[in-house]
């Protein structure tokens, strides 16, 4: 890894912000000591390669992750997560460099579960989490960023080729308010032992905001609740709607996962019920844009709903476990959809990996 | 042009048709690949949307560039 000269902390940011190396905000200036200190807290030598990181192909060392990490303002205890993150990320099946290059907002949506999410420095799952004020979620997810900037090489209008990003490609990460959930943590679904930690990430839009205020009264609440989610899910306007593939996110907050708990439904449940909902008739999907939706975006949809009657409901996903459901954010009336991409080889696949918290030196005293 | 390298690998001959707006894009992908001389032509952009009379304007505008670079 090359070293830049500057001749003071403020030639060396804007030398950063010259070279196209920030996200536009000012960062930490990665000193070899700074990196070198923030390699020491990942527990790894510094030229272990994590993975490959497209569209520039370039090689995620422990050392270009820890200077990521130093300039998104990581702490020592922030690392095994970063780590983590961008070890899932460059698994083939998130299709990295594709999604780089797409001109879809998508970014990776990096939820945090099991003990980590405390020891790695208080990643946030209650009120606002999906937004400022956390130091923890704010690095972590920017540190991503900037190794898929500075290592995979993306740069708006000539490698990332986004027609408007979204804010979400700054810095998306979240906890999973697993204590309060009426969910087991989410990585066990993929496999996890409770205790273990990992994170899961998926390519997502910004958070689509979803009303709904229930009544304990009401035994048809939760139909109510899961209809709305529905209804969000299957805005005609998505990817997932025209391809039929990827994910979608569900960010419930404590309220509505109460009248889930009240309902007696497992994720799976949700999952199903969701999958099952979020649907929309090919009588609208024909009035919004005939042509293309009647040829099928999807190859495997061509020609599928030519002869469809307008009342036939089309499912906007086609497997229930691509659905994330989650709780986090605080109390109130809104849940969070995220829809995603759908496209590259693997169909925005879901990726997860290990927090490896065993790995981490406690370095007494060890600041940046 | 992923697909364009991809077959050119193959020894396969090839040609990307990439529009103005994304010819930046293409550079970046051919000289990350390695291969900056991968053969490409220019369009305008937009080509989606823009109707059958257009689009077979364009392509009888860039056909010569393609028989020509393949046949190079």
């Amino acid at each position: 890894m090359s070293l830049l000269d500057a001749a003071s902390e403020h030639d060396a940011l804007e030398l950063l912000h010259d070279l196209g190396c920030t996200d536009g905000l000012p960062v930490v200036v990665p000193t070899a000591d700074r990196v070198d200190r923030m390699v020491l807290a990942t527990g790894y030598e510094p030229d272990l390669v994590l993975g490959e990181m497209g569209p520039v192909y370039g090689s995620a060392t422990i050392e270009k992750v820890a200077t990521a990490a130093v300039m998104a303002g990581c702490t020592p205890d922030h690392a095994p997560v970063v780590v983590a993150a961008v070890r899932a990320i460059c698994q083939p099946e998130f299709d990295l460099t594709e999604m780089q290059a797409t001109t879809h907002c998508t970014a990776p949506l990096m939820i945090v579960c099991g003990p980590a999410r405390h020891a790695c420095g208080g990643i946030a799952s209650g009120f606002g989490a999906l937004g400022p004020g956390h130091r923890a979620n704010a690095s972590i997810g920017r540190a991503l960023r900037l190794a898929m900037i500075n290592i995979g090489g993306a740069r708006p209008g000539s490698s990332d080729m986004a027609l408007h990003g979204h804010p979400g490609k700054f810095t998306y990460c979240v906890a999973e308010d697993e204590e309060n959930s009426p969910f087991p943590g989410l990585h066990t679904t993929f496999g996890y032992e409770p205790d273990q930690s990992a994170v899961i990430i998926t390519g997502a839009e910004a958070p689509h905001s979803t009303f709904f205020t229930g009544d304990r009264d009401d035994p048809k609440s939760v139909e109510s609740l899961l209809n709305v989610i529905g209804l969000v899910m299957a805005n005609p306007g998505s990817n997932n709607v025209h391809l039929r593939e990827g994910a979608i996110t569900v960010i419930m907050n404590p309220d509505h996962t109460e009248v889930i708990r009240r309902a007696g439904l497992t994720r799976e449940d949700v999952q199903a019920e969701l999958a099952s909902r979020a649907t929309i008739s090919v009588g609208t999907m024909r009035r919004i844009n005939p042509t293309l939706f009647m040829q099928g975006i999807n190859a495997d949809d061509k020609g599928r709903f030519s002869e469809a009657a307008d009342d036939d409901l089309i499912h906007v996903l086609k497997d229930p476990n691509r659905i994330l459901v989650l709780q986090a954010g605080g109390s109130g009336l809104y849940t969070m959809v995220m829809p995603s991409w759908c496209a590259g080889p693997h169909r925005n696949a879901i990726v997860h990996s290990e927090i490896e918290l065993d790995q981490v030196c406690e370095i007494p005293g060890m600041t940046l | 042009m992923r697909d364009s390298i991809s077959i050119a690998r193959l020894g396969i001959p090839a040609v990307a048709l990439v529009t103005e707006e994304f010819w930046p894009q293409g550079d970046f992908f051919a000289n990350s690949s390695g291969m900056p001389e991968v053969p490409r032509v220019k369009l305008p952009h937009p080509v989606a949307g823009t109707g059958e009379d257009k689009m077979a304007e364009v392509a009888s505008d860039i056909t010569p560039s393609i028989v020509e670079l393949l046949s190079s």
